[in-house]
């Protein structure tokens, strides 16, 4: 196919471009990376964990529990995940699954599909392909709100900390999503900080502090890595179209 | 192993499972539904590709080996990510002779979570986005 016809011939590229490249004294593997653009996140990123996250980046953060409250402890026991076979679309009790409620922030990150950075003078938006999710992050310099109204995504506001990195702070969620695929709980009064740090023009890594006082002991920190598609558009999902009818292919 | 025409073959899988409701609503969730020790391989004439979300969705019919026609279904990844690969929905149309290779539903032996897929010129086609 022609996608796969532009892939061979860009890792044909590649090897020749490398080859070349392995010639010349002055260059190394690091300078082959084009430079991020400066205060731009503009384009279609997906996350690429490394191969050493896979047993549990596509549900949860880290590897290890994070250390909950007696209150989030409690909730936790009650959350029925799909994740790990136990159970399954008539037993589950994920909000997203069953409902298609919007999947919160963080939780969004670990539906497999895209998003796409848009900015405009006062605001950036987050566009996620998974349900068509849109945050807007304001960067007109306003503060967080001090007494949020409650949603599923939160309200944001950003700021360039330097020039390939950009700082979301979320606040103002219900308590209706989860924080992961397996069904960690949140309270009202999670923060949650994305530090979006462009590596290079390519490579995009994004570190997540969560904090919660009622739910969280501590902070629950990670990072991901994302990946530009520069040649990938989003399409359209829709959970509560396509989602809760899929029993239609069990006929 | 040889394949005739449109006779099934199948790889280390027992004949006699009944048909059963699908679990395969429940693949999206997980390949839970799904036997992953097992790999089947079928080939047959498409009588429909589903180009839908939450995971596109191939119908065919197999000759068995009493020379009966079985209905076949299979399921992919998601459309935008089909897509991504190079597929549209016009990609396999009724009447496209295919060889399936995949995981079967563990209540439904007809059903598969496809890994590999030969379209009707003979070759692989991409399964995943990059």
């Amino acid at each position: 196919m022609a996608r796969t016809l532009t892939l061979a011939t860009a890792v044909t590229w590649l090897v020749w471009a490398t080859s070349i490249s392995a010639q010349a004294p002055a260059s190394s593997a690091a300078s082959a990376a084009a430079a991020a653009p400066k205060r731009d996140l503009t384009g279609v990123w997906m996350i690429r964990n490394p191969a050493g996250m896979r047993g549990y980046a596509g549900a949860t953060f880290t590897k290890e529990e994070p250390e909950m409250t007696p209150w989030a402890i409690a909730k936790y026991k009650e959350a029925k995940n799909t994740n790990g076979g136990q159970y399954d679309l008539e037993t589950t009790n994920d909000p997203v699954v069953t409902k298609c409620y919007p999947p919160g922030t963080p939780r969004v990150y670990f539906h497999p599909y895209p998003f796409e950075f848009i900015q405009t003078p006062k605001y950036v938006f987050m566009i996620y392909e998974y349900d068509h999710v849109i945050r807007r992050i304001y960067t007109d310099g306003r503060p967080l709100p001090p007494d949020p109204d409650l949603t599923w995504m939160g309200t944001s506001i950003g700021r360039w900390e330097n020039d390939t990195t950009f700082v979301v702070d979320t606040v103002g969620f219900n308590e209706k999503t989860w924080i992961d695929r397996l069904g960690h709980p949140h309270s009202t009064e999670m923060h949650v900080t994305e530090r979006f740090r462009r590596t290079d023009r390519d490579h995009l890594q994004i570190d997540f502090i969560i904090t919660d006082p009622k739910a969280l002991v501590k902070p629950w920190t990670s990072t991901f890595y994302a990946e530009l598609r520069p040649q990938w558009e989003l399409g359209e999902i829709s959970c509560s179209g396509d989602y809760l009818e899929f029993k239609a292919f069990e006929k | 192993m040889k394949l005739f025409g449109r006779t099934l073959a199948i790889l280390a899988i027992s004949a006699a499972a009944l048909f059963t409701a699908s679990g395969l609503a429940l693949a999206h969730h997980g390949a839970a539904a799904f036997d992953t020790d097992k790999m089947v391989t079928v080939k047959g004439a498409v009588t429909e590709l589903v180009y839908m979300n939450p995971h596109v969705q191939v119908h065919w019919e197999t000759k068995n080996e009493q020379g009966v026609l079985e209905k076949w279904q299979g399921e992919l990844t998601a459309p935008n990510k089909l897509t991504r690969a190079g597929w549209n929905k016009n990609t396999l149309k009724p009447g496209d002779q295919i060889t399936v290779s995949g995981n079967p539903n563990k209540n439904n032996p007809h059903t598969l979570w496809i890994r590999k897929l030969v379209g009707p010129e003979g070759n692989s086609l991409p399964l995943f986005e990059d």
